[in-house]
């Protein structure tokens, strides 16, 4: 918020009608991909129009020449280039081809779903957005239960578990002090809430997100949080969760009562009902925790898109690469034959029974899922230190995350899907 | 189930079906059970391994693959007479006992559990692996004090302290009990010495707050030394290397002590600090008394150089003292020793001694020896301001070692150039790497210098040299002042803000007020960007991220091309709480 403050104020008190533009190229010319994303975001911050050019140079950007900009830009080590009359030239470049230019508006306002203290894992989203200088609001269960997410334009979920069952660590790691202070906190909060058991205030905090949705928000999940969201709404009527979370066994018939009407993305799936193996159900095709059924990385490939006709899932598949090395997470990916009709793949392992990034919509809003953890750290492990993005100024994982963050500051009327 | 019994289950699994010609196509039958299994359809795998124990009720991978697939579905029950049945086919066979009581822990029916577990028991009295069996069975499922009764019975039944120590140590561990586990542990390696290592890596993850108390179940008085010695090694782990070598030296004496003094140095070798260092000496000296004296000689040159390192002056000497007497040594090892013995000299300041003894020792230290103390006996000249002297001791060595060291002296002495073209001839890989950088830095500032010499300067870098930080700033200081501004005054500024910097205190405002000097002359040099770096480093230090933030900002964009930017702008995003301090 700082630095969009600080960019208003140095701004001219009025624009001229015709400003020369910065272009903030995508490809492999840029000296910091992750931090480009922030530049932009500050400019639209602070009421300025910019353009995302889709499948122009990796997806670059162009904001007004404006002296506060270039200072941004040189400061944080992005790269830009003056273009004037080279603009129309762009412009036709992009009219005849399958690219487009979407004006990007308004900053989302930003919340991150988070507990309050430091878990012992790190959280990608909000890693990517503090290295790229994009502000955001933290909140949790007390925030979603007494409806503040209207507040916000893109909410983000990373490693949480809905079905409440603290990502299934409370056998395996019973002893630690970490895993104590969260059922500690998870429990308090339950009872000050007036739920319960944690489970049940985790499938009222599914219920009001995918509420959120339905009145036009937009939601971003990765690892966990995916399909645990998923679960807990398909079982809002249904006991799912093992007896250390809620002190009842999980229904016998799980999985044949599940509703998966009320789900986002998933359907069909089988609760892993072990307390002993941390995963939660066969939607998640790799099985991290899953003992024999672990399947090995590949490398994810993104789909194209139509930019002119589908600028949403073009959008949120820009980036300088189109095939990634895969990363683990408590889930990692998606197997193909849960996912609903209707669901759109925006990447995949080819010939892999699971996809890896998805997107969706949902009454007014939109949802993506993402599987995974931490794009530049595949087997991240509890304790492991967090990853330092300034030694990852090109990531394409983390690109996707912010491709994220920008898509709800286009211009509404002008997408087609 | 837990993922180790898992993994134990899949691993006689493939023991099993490697071992027997027969099975192995039994167990191909049941290969897509395994398929579906894996892809989740545990429905659907249990009913191939059932259709497999039907016709051959003995086949144990299909009944191991009962157990995981039926407890995922919640009916473990459909499992207990196909076990029965089997067991009573197969009475002598472990797998099956171990199976039928692993299902009814799964069921919960502990009355039949002890019954069984003690039927087999009986059947196998000097066996401790029906109570290992029946302890783990419930402990998978969690039973914590039920397991840890049906391990005791085994032991009372069984006899001996250790018996099963290994499973009360993993049990108590996992209830987060560490001294109860220490305990185990310790009974553990009393009785089998081989278990060292894995107690010692399953107690090392101790938390921090128990450290102390796991400790003293192992070092207290009455515990076997094997137990000590796992206190002892635990606690160099810990970074304890006084009290570990307390521990340790309580135990000395008995048949296993040089391995285990081998392995006490070796794990301390780990360690920096100065206790470290005196704790890995101590070992080696009284290992060293131990073994034969090809591997005494080199041990003991170590234990000296690791006491140094401890700054134990009076220990190491003792260890060189024994030797250097010692007229049944070889020549080879009076050689280390003396020229371990210089090293301790020089270190002590006998410059003198050293001096004589090193000509003399000429035709027992080896060339290489000699011309590393001839180079430590020229620096220890220079730190008491005898350049000539330090010159002398050179003699005529031509290494390029000792050409960068007469850069040095020619340098103190105030010829600039002479000393740029020693250190041009030194080049960038003479002795370590960070006296070659030293000297890269050092030729970067005399570069900008057009004077040939400089008394003062010499003087300054003697002082600095010399350990005299603050008496150098200010020299430094003087000396820059004659020099022009764009002509080596900036840098040598630099330099002395540096010293100050790093001296910090009262020093800082000292360092401020010369990068602050520097900064304002700016110009085409390196030294006003490096300058506003130190100037934000020192202010992030002092906890001043706002203040320093400015600095990095103007840096940035007032030299973009210049080297210190990348350095700066991971500064900036250190300060602005953009990047995890990791």
């Amino acid at each position: 918020m700082t630095v969009g403050a600080r960019l208003s104020s140095s701004l001219p008190t009025f624009r001229p009608s015709v400003i020369p533009s910065l272009l903030i190229p995508m490809d492999d010319a840029q000296t910091d991909h992750l931090k480009a994303y922030g530049l932009t975001y500050r400019a639209i911050q602070a009421g300025l129009k910019a353009e995302w050019l889709l499948n122009y140079r990796g997806g670059s950007f162009l904001i007004p020449d404006l002296d506060a900009l270039r200072r941004d830009a040189a400061l944080n080590g992005i790269r830009t280039e003056p273009v004037d009359s080279a603009m129309t030239a762009v412009r036709g470049e992009i009219e005849a081809n399958n690219m487009d230019a979407v004006p990007l508006e308004k900053a989302p306002k930003v919340a991150v779903y988070a507990p309050p203290n430091a878990a012992p894992w790190d959280d990608a989203v909000t890693m990517s957005l503090q290295y790229a200088g994009i502000s955001f609001t933290k909140i949790w269960d007390a925030e979603v239960t007494n409806g503040s997410l209207k507040d916000f334009d893109w909410l983000h979920l990373h490693h949480e578990d809905f079905t409440g069952q603290y990502s299934k660590f409370f056998l395996i790691y019973s002893g630690m002090s970490w895993l104590a202070e969260m059922v500690q906190r998870n429990t308090d909060v339950a009872r000050r809430l007036g739920f319960a058991t944690v489970p049940d205030l985790k499938k009222a905090v599914a219920r009001g997100i995918r509420g959120y949705v339905e009145n036009g928000g937009f939601l971003f999940a990765m690892c966990t949080a995916t399909e645990t969201i998923d679960l807990a709404l398909a079982a809002e009527k249904v006991d799912i969760a093992a007896t250390f979370a809620d002190g009842t066994p999980i229904d016998p018939d799980a999985d044949a009562k599940l509703d998966w009407a009320k789900s986002f993305a998933f359907t069909g799936a089988h609760i892993e009902t072990n307390p002993l193996v941390a995963s939660f159900s066969d939607i998640d095709g790799h099985q991290v925790n899953g003992g024999a059924r672990r399947q090995p990385l590949g490398a994810f490939k993104l789909f194209n898109f139509s930019a002119k006709i589908d600028p949403v899932p073009t959008m949120l598949v820009q980036n300088h690469r189109q095939v990634i090395p895969d990363f683990y997470g408590l889930t990692t990916s998606f197997t193909r034959t849960h996912l609903k009709p209707g669901v759109t793949i925006l990447a995949d392992e080819e010939g892999a029974p699971w996809v890896k990034y998805i997107h969706g919509d949902l009454g007014k809003g939109t949802w993506t899922f993402f599987g995974g953890h931490d794009p530049e750290d595949p087997q991240h492990q509890i304790g492991d230190p967090p990853t330092d993005l300034s030694l990852h100024p090109h990531s394409p994982g983390y690109r996707l995350i912010l491709n994220n963050v920008l898509f709800p500051a286009a211009k509404k009327k002008e997408l087609k899907t | 189930m837990n993922r180790s019994r898992s993994w134990a289950i899949v691993t006689s699994l493939v023991l099993v079906l490697s071992a027997d010609p027969g099975r192995t196509a039994r167990g191909q039958a049941i290969g897509p059970g395994f398929e579906l299994e894996r892809s989740g359809r545990y429905a659907d795998a249990a009913s191939v391994y059932l259709t497999t124990v039907r016709g051959d009720p003995t086949n144990l991978p299909a009944l191991l693959g009962l157990e995981r697939t039926l407890f995922v579905l919640n009916r473990m029950p459909e499992l207990l007479p196909l076990v029965q049945n089997a067991r009573g086919r197969l009475p002598e066979s472990a797998a099956l006992r171990s199976l039928e009581l692993r299902v009814y822990a799964a069921l919960n029916q502990l009355d039949s559990l002890e019954t069984i577990a003690r039927r087999w028991a009986a059947t196998a009295p000097q066996s401790e692996q029906p109570y290992r069996e029946w302890g783990q069975a419930l402990a998978d499922h969690r039973m914590w004090d039920e397991a840890r009764r049906a391990f005791l019975i085994g032991r009372r039944t069984l006899g001996g302290d250790g018996t099963l120590a290994i499973e009360l140590a993993q049990l108590e561990q996992r209830t987060g009990n560490w001294e109860a586990a220490a305990a185990e542990w310790g009974r553990a390696v009393t009785r089998s010495p081989d278990i060292g290592p894995t107690a010692e890596s399953q107690l090392a993850d101790a938390p921090a707050a128990v450290h102390d108390r796991v400790a003293r179940v192992l070092t207290a008085p009455g515990v076997s030394a094997r137990a000590r010695r796992l206190g002892a090694e635990l606690l160099l782990t810990w970074a304890q290397p006084t009290a570990a070598w307390a521990a340790m030296e309580s135990t000395l004496g008995d048949s296993e002590t040089p391995d285990a003094l081998r392995r006490f140095a070796d794990l301390a070798g780990v360690l920096t600090t100065a206790e470290g260092h005196r704790a890995r000496g101590v070992a080696l000296a009284r290992w060293a008394d131990l073994v034969p004296w090809q591997q005494a000689s080199r041990a003991r040159a170590e234990a000296v150089r690791e006491l140094l390192e401890a700054g134990d002056k009076v220990a190491a000497r003792r260890v060189l003292e024994g030797l250097t007497t010692d007229s049944t040594a070889p020549a080879e090892a009076h050689a280390v020793a003396e020229a371990a013995l210089l090293q301790v000299l020089i270190a002590d300041g006998q410059l003198d001694v050293a001096e004589e003894r090193l000509t003399a020792a000429r035709t027992s230290i080896t060339a290489d020896d000699r011309a590393a103390l001839r180079l430590a006996l020229s620096q220890a000249r220079v730190a008491r301001g005898e350049l000539d002297r330090a010159e002398t001791v050179l003699g005529e060595d031509s290494s390029v070692a000792a050409v960068a060291q007469r850069g040095w002296i020619v340098l103190y002495r105030g010829n600039l150039r002479a000393a740029l073209e020693d250190f041009r001839l030194a080049g960038p890989y003479a002795t370590d790497r960070a006296a070659a950088t030293e000297r890269t830095a050092m030729m970067a500032m005399l570069q900008r210098i057009p004077q040939e010499s400089s008394p003062e300067l010499g003087a300054a870098l003697l002082t600095l040299a010399r350990g005299d930080s603050v008496a150098a700033i200010n020299a430094l200081r003087r000396a820059g002042g004659k020099l022009p501004e764009q002509g080596g005054r900036l840098e040598v500024l630099l330099l002395a803000g540096q010293v100050a910097a790093g001296k910090g205190g009262d020093q800082a405002q000292t360092a401020t007020a010369l990068f602050d000097e520097v900064v304002r002359a700016g110009g085409e040099g390196a030294a006003p960007a490096a300058a506003e770096l130190e100037w934000a480093r020192l202010l992030v230090r002092r906890g001043q991220n706002a203040e320093a933030i400015p600095h990095l900002e103007h840096l940035i964009l007032t030299y973009p091309s210049s080297a210190f930017v990348p350095e700066a702008r991971r500064v900036l995003e250190r300060a602005k709480g953009a990047i995890p301090k990791s």
